[in-house]
């Protein structure tokens, strides 16, 4: 009896979940036609897209590859992380289009001299909170970024101030300890965000909670799957942003984020150059591209027994042929760039005229014979298996190297283990990605100044420190080109790394997007952005 | 047992997480680090004091229900666990539903009819799900889905109590991958167990009684064969529980093993070394209710 019982209930439990999946999976079955009907018929996708519609609110979904790693602008700069905070929060000066300094919290400013810098705020901008923004948040802002406590990636670009004053409510007085040609340009940084002190105070620090001047309010923030941000109703830029609202979704995964963009599922969404080909003939998605201001590197340990020897790393650099590894590594999308990239327009020099560039095997061969090192050498080549742009080029090197006798090696990290290398230095030949910034010192100064905070490969060169300080502190933006372009040359002859190319970023965008449009310095530039 | 086991593994994850390569404070800055502000991360974090103090403050806090703050984002690390759980448990339970829908059926009729045809298929189909890697089932059905029906799965988790129907469209797709593969091996399993089975006296003497087949196999022999295929289910659970990683990944679900994985990258020791911990509590937990079930489905099975 009491096993009858038992199995009696064992079937209905089965017979009840083969009912519950059957239905389940009948369910999905036609809510998945329906959807293609519905896309081919009419080209409104989902149940949400209808109901958007019949209420009038605009959302713009965009699906990134990366979690933010937090929110607070002053201490976090990974760019999954930016891109979010910098719709919510304003800096004093922003880049327009064309990469000119324009207003932006700060309605203008005025050099009284070399080391004086006014900024007259707007007046009556709000905080998300309601908080009136006066010269009191603006120097918070920036203490709290140059404290040494915040441990904040920016406040290397800002160094130079040396005390700030409000001089009325709405009026900041900066000081600088020595002339800074930089400045401005670097205020422009997204990190440079004017923070609300009440709300820092409250929550120890910004990472979770997000309380801005901005055209976004951070509305909420599901880790691992989206942020939702809406429309700031008080910005103080006239009708925008032209969206209600901008939903990111993390899709780590490249097939989701191209099957959800083919499918209307989100509206936007960046794609490696091998995606974007196979999205070219989608008829509902369009694929924008622009030059990023990065460039592909190799950096050499310069206290290394061969690679400290300068015609050596030339050597190297003659055996590089760049424009392959644009073609290969980056389907032909890609800029043969030096120290700073190509997209910085005046201030980068054309180095496919160099004699490095030239890929002439036998003077490289020479130079190596030169050395002291005619039958090659053996190296090892580290890059990060985070990137398969890097291991590509690594590989591509080993191959070209190989043609005048040197015998490389690859090793692949992580990116956690990759940083760590970077930072000590612990690998022979290590290949990256740099950002050459907004401003030329950022790719000259930074990475490659003996004193720069960035500069691991224990390049030191006095002749080269004193022309890109010279370079910084330099106001007149005419002699700073000629400065440039002597640090390029410089650098290049010394070649402590070989530039390689610049990329171009790729992002796919649903036709029913308007407005969209990428720039080297502001990939997603959407406050115009509307949906049809 | 529970206690040695979960400490065993408190310990083996803290110091592993400490020896990777990989600095936190460094992963964060990037290349933007200067030695004051990786001073000044170091120090925030507590990552200064000597190993075994960190990890005493660490377990100090766990023993009362504290698994402190993400290094990241200041965010407390329990109850964000608990709701990445129920998005893994619930995928983990619709993918054993699935599995079982599929296996169990087909493991006994292939078991029954031994070397027929049936059998033969059966014994591929499973091989197959056993085979066949999940994140390239799942990167596959993404593709044909999109290119073929122009079906992607809705964008945007909500929980099972908020809207149901999306929540089953999201969780549909991860959920037969994984109940697939769960499903190659309980079919196996199934179909040997209930082999064995049927080869036992106590069958002869059923049969010989002249009860019908049908009840033969179901009533006599199916529940005899649970336990053997009761012990692996429970296993594959505790498996999918912890191990669910790339799937979430690839259908960008904000489960569990989504939250350990983003903690790796970003070197997020806390959040890491809370959710394995975690995950080893579920896994011993579930394997204690498989041995209860055990005594339950045979009573010769006592624990006294």
């Amino acid at each position: 009896m009491k096993n009858k019982k038992i199995l009696l209930a064992l079937f209905a439990i089965t017979f009840m979940m083969l009912l519950v999946a059957c239905g389940g999976s009948d369910d999905e079955g036609s809510s998945g036609e329906t959807d293609t009907e519905k896309t081919e018929d009419t080209n409104t996708e989902t149940e949400e897209g209808n109901e958007e519609e019949s209420s009038g609110e605009q959302v713009l979904k965009i699906a990134n590859d990366q979690e933010p790693a937090g929110l607070d602008p002053h201490i976090t700069p990974a760019h999954s992380s930016v891109r979010v905070y910098s719709k919510i929060y304003s800096t004093l000066v922003r880049f327009d289009e064309n990469m000119e300094i324009t207003s932006d919290l700060a309605k203008e400013w005025d050099w009284k001299d070399d080391t004086t810098l006014v900024f007259q705020l707007r007046e009556g901008v709000t905080f998300h909170n309601g908080d009136e923004v006066t010269a009191e948040d603006v120097i918070y802002s920036f203490e709290r970024i140059l404290d040494e406590e915040t441990g904040s990636h920016i406040a290397s670009y800002l160094g130079s101030i040396d005390s700030m004053e409000a001089t009325d409510t709405y009026e900041v007085t900066f000081h600088l300890a020595s002339p800074d040609a930089t400045l401005l340009t670097n205020l422009t940084n997204s990190s440079a965000a004017i923070v609300n002190q009440a709300v820092v105070e409250e929550n120890g620090d910004l990472q979770q909670v997000a309380v801005g001047t901005g055209p976004f309010k951070l509305e909420e923030w599901v880790p691992d799957n989206r942020v939702t941000l809406s429309k700031n109703e008080d910005y103080y830029v006239e009708g925008q942003p032209a969206v209600d609202k901008l939903e990111y979704y993390t899709m780590v995964e490249e097939a989701s984020r191209l099957s959800a963009v083919r499918t209307g599922e989100v509206d936007m969404t960046t794609v490696t150059a091998q995606s974007a080909e196979l999205l070219e003939n989608e008829e509902n998605v369009n694929v924008m591209d622009f030059q990023t201001l990065e460039y592909s590197y190799v950096g050499f340990d310069m206290n290394h027994e061969i690679l400290s020897n300068q015609k050596v790393r030339q050597a190297l650099s003659l055996a590089t042929n760049r424009e392959a590894i644009a073609d290969i590594v980056w389907n032909g999308q890609a800029t043969v760039s030096g120290p700073i990239a190509p997209s910085m327009g005046n201030w980068s020099i054309d180095v496919k005229e160099h004699d490095l560039y030239s890929n002439d095997l036998d003077q490289a061969r020479q130079l190596l014979e030169e050395a002291g090192y005619g039958d090659g050498f053996e190296i090892e080549i580290t890059a990060a298996s985070t990137y398969a742009d890097m291991i590509d080029t690594a590989q591509i090197l080993q191959q070209q190297w190989a043609e005048i006798g040197v015998d490389a090696s690859i090793k692949q990290v992580e990116w956690g283990e990759y940083i760590d290398i970077w930072s000590n230095t612990s690998a022979d030949v290590l290949v990256g990605r740099n950002g050459s910034g907004s401003d030329p010192d950022r790719a000259m100064n930074y990475f490659f100044n003996s004193e720069g905070s960035a500069n691991v490969w224990g390049y030191a060169d006095e002749a080269y420190d004193e022309i890109v300080t010279n370079g910084k502190t330099t106001i007149d933006d005419e002699k700073r080109q000629e400065i440039y372009v002597e640090a390029q040359n410089h650098l290049l002859e010394q070649s402590p790394n070989l530039f390689l190319v610049s990329p171009k970023n790729y992002v796919a965008v649903r036709d029913s997007v308007e407005n969209y449009q990428p720039y080297p310095h502001n990939a997603e530039y959407i406050v115009e952005t509307t949906k049809k | 047992m529970i206690i040695p086991v979960l400490f065993g593994v408190s310990v083996v994850i803290f110091f592993t997480l400490r020896v990777i390569p990989g600095d936190v404070a460094q992963t964060i800055l990037g290349t933007s680090a200067t030695e004051e502000s990786l001073a000044a991360l170091r120090n925030k974090f507590g990552l200064n004091m000597p190993l075994y103090e960190q990890y005493f403050t660490w377990m100090s806090g766990v023993l009362v229900g504290d698994f402190g703050v993400s290094m990241r984002t200041g965010a407390e690390i329990l109850p964000e666990i608990l709701s990445r759980f129920a998005i893994t448990f619930e995928l983990t339970i619709l993918a054993a539903f699935i599995s079982w829908i599929i296996a169990i059926p087909l493991g006994i009729i292939a078991g029954v009819k031994r070397n027929t045809k049936t059998d033969f298929s059966v014994r591929i189909i499973s091989l197959l799900g056993v085979s066949v890697p999940n994140f390239a089932l799942a990167t596959i059905l993404i593709l044909v889905l999109s290119l073929s029906f122009n079906y992607s799965p809705p964008v945007g988790y909500v929980g099972f109590f908020e809207d149901p129907v999306k929540n089953l469209q999201i969780l549909f797709l991860p959920a037969f991958v994984l109940g697939t593969g769960m499903a190659g091996a309980v079919m196996r399993m199934t179909r040997s167990s209930i082999l064995e089975i049927l080869r036992q006296d106590f069958i002869r003497t059923v049969r010989a009684k002249g009860v019908r087949e049908r009840v033969v196999i179901f009533n006599h022999a199916f529940k005899n064969a649970l336990i053997p295929i009761l012990t692996i289910i429970g296993m594959q659970i505790g498996v999918l529980l912890g191990g669910t990683v790339i799937i979430e990944q690839i259908f960008s679900l904000p489960g569990l093993g989504q939250m350990v994985l983003t903690g790796i990258n970003q070197r997020d020791f806390t959040v890491v070394q809370g959710a394995i911990l975690f995950i080893a509590f579920v896994f011993v937990l579930i394997n204690l209710l498989v041995d209860l079930l055990y005594s339950y489905l045979d009573p010769r099975i006592s624990y006294k």
